[in-house]
């Protein structure tokens, strides 16, 4: 097998743009806005670097300039000073509309263009590039799929699509030429609460295989928390109060105000940075319907389970219902005797495993792959550990290595 | 048929009659509404629609063309639409017979006079609709447009001009009937048209109501010309939620 067919597994459409396109390095050097009249600067020397194919995410009260901070980077805002370099080049010496085909742009009104299909929208950029027509259509088809939509979208109208539906599309049309660099303005904002959550999840996964470089803005730290590989904390007049990983900041704010914005809960916001499979999970007894009662006290007494209850899966191995003592009474064990699972997908941050385990008033959760089969058995106790001061590296380092 | 027809009606210094196809007929000397003289005399009038049609096409046309271009100015230079508005809103309120007057020592009499006069008339429903066109566009959009990539120029004809497009058409379509009324004046101007043809006749209920009812006919045919324009270039207005 030669090289070539090696690297490039299935079809793509547009070899050039994914080959020719890795991610890029962004480096703000004493960025400097201040407006006209204005007392104070908006963005006061601002400096930092988001390494290539890694989530920035600009987070503060609304004031402080982050989202100056990141218009200025495709030149929808004038700077006053300082650098901002895209792989080493300075975005000042780039013909502005060149400049912003190649960078990404998501804001939070989503800016569908109202006339034009879905398809058309999403293949806005590739058409500016001068693509042919099939290869836009190859690759707005493909972009539909990958934010999730059927190609029973590609000829409806913006005002056709629900908002989630419309941000999906606005996150479609920025990734269709495969850009170096995304800006995203708050862009899961003005979407309610638990299509936000989804499309944040989504993001996460197609940024995973993607690993395009982001600038990512919002006020919202939980957001940044659960997004950012790094957050740059801003305060009032563009300071950068601090520069760190999600981990970092939540133990270790750098001052007052960092740790007001994270919020004295901070340590339990660190649960939103782990995931159920970073966790060891507690090994139990597996059990069918209808096994006999005797089988499975000895399978209970002989093994050394952490987990004093037998739980009855099913023949897919997916969870049905956990047994205690009463359970075992009847001469064969049924799954209709037994209590409620509470289930918890393998990629839930710990946040929300934590949640789960509380609304079933148990101690134990069982872990599933996405295919709903019994990986393993996380209990409470595990997962308050992690909150404890020198565990922090189990739970929180590896994560967001993985996400990317 | 008469030659008459064809010829501006002040230009033979006096007020023209021809009923000579329906002499003799009671309902023609009684001045009422004669179906049969209506049919029969048609033809007299078609001239005179035509050059209505002329009147009202190119005063709109060259109406628009000037009023496009000055809102596209002001769309850089904001401080112009005030000034361009007040400016028409001006043109607008001089009486149609006083414009035509004022112009003849400059332009003389016919089709130039009368013209000055319908586009001028023109000018503040036009360049007042394509700018609430462009100022419709909302501002996420634009801002869209630009950071994705867009040039100023295609953001102009790609975007806010089709956006905007429902509310040029609108306004075309009442420059149009609006401008339909006023061409019935131009004979005063020398310039023909179907109101030659009603202060032909005054008191002959069949040529008013005839005359009038091809006015009525032209508004209606060039406001359906319009609707199916917008309709063929605004698809995106017609769809609803699937």
């Amino acid at each position: 097998m030669s090289a070539e067919d090696a690297r490039t597994p299935g079809p793509n459409p547009n070899p050039d743009a994914r080959d020719g396109r890795p991610a890029a390095t962004l480096e703000l050097k004493d960025l400097l806005k201040h407006y006209p009249g204005a007392d104070a600067p908006a963005v006061d020397r601002l400096s930092l670097t988001v390494p290539a194919g890694e989530i920035c995410v600009f987070v503060g009260p609304s004031g402080c300039g982050k989202t100056t901070a990141m218009r200025m980077v495709n030149r929808m805002i004038d700077r006053d000073g300082g650098e901002i370099l895209l792989d080493g080049r300075d975005v000042n010496e780039r013909d502005p509309a060149e400049l912003r085909r190649e960078i990404g742009y998501v804001i939070q009104q989503i800016g569908l263009f109202p006339h034009r299909t879905i398809a058309e929208n999403i293949g806005t950029v590739p058409s500016l590039l001068g693509w042919p027509k099939r290869q836009i259509a190859d690759r707005t088809a493909e972009l539909l799929e990958l934010v999730g939509l059927g190609p029973e979208f590609a000829s409806r109208y913006p005002v056709q699509l629900s908002g989630g539906q419309r941000q999906r599309v606005g996150v479609a049309r920025a990734l269709a030429a495969d850009p170096p660099l995304l800006l995203m303005d708050e862009p899961f904002g003005a979407i309610d609460p638990i299509t936000r959550d989804r499309l944040q999840n989504e993001f996460l996964r197609l940024q995973t295989s993607l690993g395009r470089t982001i600038v990512f803005v919002t006020h919202d730290i939980d957001e940044a928390i659960k997004m950012g590989d790094r957050i740059a904390v801003l305060r009032t007049g563009g300071h950068l109060a601090q520069y760190a990983t999600p981990a970092e900041l939540l133990l270790d704010p750098a001052d007052d105000f960092v740790e007001r914005f994270v919020g004295s809960d901070r340590a339990l916001k660190r649960l939103a940075l782990g995931r159920a499979r970073d966790l060891q999970l507690l090994s139990f007894v597996r059990v069918h319907d209808n096994d006999p009662s005797d089988w499975v006290r000895s399978q209970l007494a002989a093994a050394d389970h952490p987990v004093p209850f037998p739980l009855v899966v099913d023949a897919d191995d997916r969870p049905v219902a956990w047994l205690d003592e009463h359970d075992l009474a009847r001469e064969r064990v049924r799954a209709s005797d037994g209590s409620e699972v509470a289930i918890v997908d393998e990629d839930a941050v710990l946040r929300d495993a934590f949640s789960t385990i509380l609304q079933h008033r148990v101690r134990y959760a069982v872990v599933v792959d996405p295919r709903g089969k019994a990986l393993g058995v996380l209990s409470a106790d595990r997962i308050a550990d992690v909150l404890l001061p020198g565990d922090e590296q189990e739970a929180t380092a590896p994560v967001h290595e993985e996400t990317r | 048929m008469s030659v008459s027809a064809l010829v501006p009606p002040l230009a033979q210094g006096d007020f023209f009659t021809d009923r000579s196809a329906g002499a003799g007929n009671s309902c023609v000397a009684g001045d009422g509404l004669c179906p049969k003289w209506m049919v029969d005399n048609f033809d007299q009038y078609t001239g005179p629609l035509v050059r209505h049609a002329e009147l009202t096409i190119v005063a709109v046309a060259i109406g628009f063309v000037i009023a496009f271009a000055l809102a596209l100015i002001a769309e850089r230079r904001r401080w112009l639409v005030g000034p361009v508005t007040q400016f028409s809103a001006i043109l607008y309120t001089i009486p149609t017979l006083a414009a035509f007057f004022l112009l003849l020592p400059i332009t003389g009499r016919g089709f130039v006079t009368a013209q000055v006069a319908l586009v001028a008339y023109t000018l503040l429903i036009l360049f007042r609709g394509v700018r609430t066109g462009l100022d419709g566009v909302p501002p996420e959009t634009v801002d869209a447009a630009r950071g994705v990539g867009l040039t100023e120029q295609q953001l102009m004809w790609q975007v806010k001009l089709p956006l905007a497009l429902p509310q040029i058409i609108a306004a075309l379509r009442v420059a149009s009937s609006t401008t339909v009324g006023l061409a019935t004046l131009a004979f005063f101007a020398g310039a023909g048209g179907l109101g030659g043809k009603i202060y032909d006749d005054l008191t002959f209920k069949s040529n008013v109501v005839l005359a009038s009812l091809l006015c009525v006919l032209l508004a209606v045919v060039l406001e359906i010309a319009l609707v199916l324009v917008q309709r063929a270039l605004t698809p995106w207005t017609r769809a609803v939620n699937a």
